[in-house]
């Protein structure tokens, strides 16, 4: 059976040979650490660096790439968005938070607040 | 007496409350995996699903108001995602609404329950009723382990076929795309809080009963859609679609 190692929380999680399955899932599931935030592939909190085993996690699609650009070609995925279909080892840093992005989010939050007189 | 089931035990009869009612095996999601369908049931689709979803911040709001303060861990799942549905990104709605429009309809008509089935209308009240009148913990496994947890065994079917069949862009199927990885994640969180805090038999047993009833009533809901649209095309409804170009 294929084998996921968090070299980080020194866990490792067997999964039925053939399956696909999503990386940040099999870690909440086990308790393995990854820390996170959103599961949309916005925050970046989960990204994780692929110390072995990149070849058996599925391509990037376009949410990841947008999200990680140039770390994608530093062995950064995001957990979130990451499916596994072999051994794969994988290391993070257990203090990191959000990756500082642009998000529609905050520009819509501005757009709402800051465009308004502050009456009070 | 039903004695207390063990986290695993729980687990176990958890997935099995929902298998032989996916959702991924209705008539109408395997035709979609099939390449069977067409553009305008496409339409048909997002103009329910839209009735369905639509509300799912609302639902989840009623839970987030009945789940106790000494469930943190429980009330920030849900106010995260209730985050993520509507302000995180392009609104959840809106990217239903992008699809919609690349089938041909327009967003008045998705907007309009006058073009939902009697069987969504259901969905949607029961999904009500559940996060209103619920416990929190059987309420989410209702909602989030009965029918959310559901969402990335049936898009990863459907997705594919959207752009090598049909020809869509990223673009226009990105509902599909986000909801097949997000979903993973708050099915997985939604299966955590209910094995946490349904410390009763009594709750694991109603927690069991509505996950069955959650999955019915998406089999039950997706079916129609197929009875509806595709088996008679001829049903009548109140705002017949609109001839596409």
């Amino acid at each position: 059976m294929p084998t996921i190692r968090f070299t980080t929380s020194d866990r490792e999680v067997t999964f039925p040979d053939g399956d696909e399955v999503n990386l940040l899932r099999v870690a909440i599931r086990n308790d393995c650490g990854i820390p996170f935030k959103c599961a949309s592939g916005n925050c970046g909190t989960d990204r994780v660096r692929v110390e072995a085993g990149s070849e058996h996690c599925v391509p990037p699609r376009r949410r990841e790439r947008d999200r990680l650009g140039d770390l994608l070609g530093h062995g950064y995925r995001l957990a979130c968005q990451t499916y596994v279909v072999g051994d794969v080892t994988v290391a993070w840093d257990p203090d990191q938070t959000e990756m500082e992005l642009g998000s529609r989010a905050i520009d819509r939050l501005k757009q709402v607040w800051l465009t308004r007189e502050d009456t009070a | 007496m039903t004695e207390l089931l063990s986290q695993p035990e729980f687990r176990l009869a958890l997935e099995n409350a929902i298998k032989g009612r996916e959702a991924k095996n209705a008539s109408f999601s395997l035709a979609w995996a099939n390449g069977e369908l067409t553009r305008e049931h496409f339409a048909r689709w997002a103009e329910n699903h839209y009735h369905y979803v639509g509300p799912f911040s609302d639902y989840l709001a009623y839970i987030y108001a009945n789940t106790p303060e000494s469930a943190r861990g429980a009330k920030d799942f849900l106010l995260q995602n209730m985050y993520e549905e509507e302000l995180s990104d392009v609104r959840h709605t809106d990217l239903l609404i992008r699809f919609a429009e690349a089938c041909g309809t327009t967003r008045e008509r998705v907007v309009d329950i006058e073009n939902a089935t009697a069987v969504t209308r259901g969905l949607q009240g029961w999904c009500y009723a559940i996060a209103m009148r619920e416990h929190f913990v059987t309420a989410t496994a209702a909602l989030v382990v009965g029918l959310e947890s559901q969402v990335p065994s049936i898009y990863r079917r459907q997705y594919p076929v959207l752009l090598e069949k049909y020809g869509f862009t990223e673009d226009e199927t990105e509902f599909f795309d986000l909801h097949i990885t997000a979903d993973e994640i708050h099915g997985e969180r939604g299966y955590q809080i209910v094995l946490e805090h349904a410390t009763t038999p009594q709750l694991q047993q109603r927690c069991l009963q509505l996950v069955g009833h959650g999955a019915e009533a998406r089999f039950s809901y997706t079916k129609a859609l197929y009875d509806t649209y595709v088996m008679k095309p001829d049903t009548p409804v109140a705002n017949p679609e609109p001839a596409l170009a």
